[in-house]
């Protein structure tokens, strides 16, 4: 789908109870942090976290149901800033910020409904 | 302790991933992303790449295979506790297929050492069966003191 410099898009996803477990089981990740409660409050996280990659996946997802073609994202970078817990949800919102030499460039916010920006410094870089 | 700046440009062995549209359909399910590319087989004969295609980020699925080695080296000894991810970065240069044998590579790029916290940075590369370039990924990880 074509895209214009300025549109803007939003997507949204809330955190399930097995998310991070469906999560470790197909991406292998099983760090206790993200499948066991009561060793994220041992290290001080409040419980446990989504892993980042997952996070990560869904802002992914807001930009590729953007353009429609998966094999059109070129390039995805974040920072992890604030944990996302169970039942979070989280929104992301996008911007075309520029389009120049067959590339778009989009900004994401990536919020959760306390406002926290989970990821920071979202990059995506799409062909146009 | 801090992290040792010496392990810097430490590499570790290349593992090849066999890539299955079942693994691809379970990945895009936990992600709570079902499009057809990823999941409808009709769908995807009929679309440009001509089979199941692996979300961007499947990269982490075969890149984990470098991952868990870092995580598990003893001469590193990371404080997997206190660990945490950071940032991530990736680069696509060609879609993953149902089918496509994936081999990665890992190195340490960074390692810098904070006050309260250390970082360490580790570059992942993978190519498909053809040698071609699929993805560059650099993790980073946080590890607090």
């Amino acid at each position: 789908m074509a895209i214009t410099k300025g549109q803007t898009f939003q997507d949204s996803e809330v955190v399930d109870k097995y998310r991070t477990l469906y999560y470790a089981g197909a991406s292998g990740d099983f760090n206790p942090i993200h499948i066991d409660p009561e060793f994220g409050k041992m290290v001080g996280l409040g419980g446990a976290i989504l892993q980042g990659l997952c996070t990560m996946a869904f802002a992914t997802r807001s930009v590729t149901k953007l353009i429609g073609d998966p094999g059109k994202l070129k390039k995805l970078k974040c920072r992890f800033s604030a944990p996302v817990m169970i039942e979070d949800t989280i929104t992301m919102q996008g911007t075309v910020t520029d389009i120049k030499e067959g590339l778009g460039y989009i900004d994401l916010k990536v919020t959760t409904q306390t406002g926290a920006e989970v990821l920071q410094k979202v990059e995506a870089v799409v062909e146009v | 302790m801090a992290i040792d700046i010496k392990f810097i440009g430490k590499e570790y062995p290349a593992y090849t991933y066999d890539v299955s549209k079942e693994k691809i359909k379970e990945y895009a399910k936990a992600i709570k992303n079902l499009d057809p590319h990823y999941v409808d087989e009709e769908f995807a004969k009929k679309s440009k790449y001509g089979a199941i295609v692996a979300p961007p980020t499947f990269a982490v699925v075969f890149g984990a295979f470098l991952i868990e080695p870092v995580f598990l080296d003893k001469e590193l000894n990371l404080n997997m506790a206190m660990l945490v991810h950071g940032e991530q970065e990736m680069d696509f240069f060609e879609v993953v297929k149902a089918g496509d044998s994936i081999s990665t590579m890992a190195k340490i790029s960074d390692i810098k050492n904070k006050e309260k916290l250390d970082t360490i940075s580790v570059e992942v590369t993978s190519k498909n069966q053809h040698g071609r370039n699929v993805c560059r990924g650099v993790y980073t990880f946080v590890v607090r003191k």
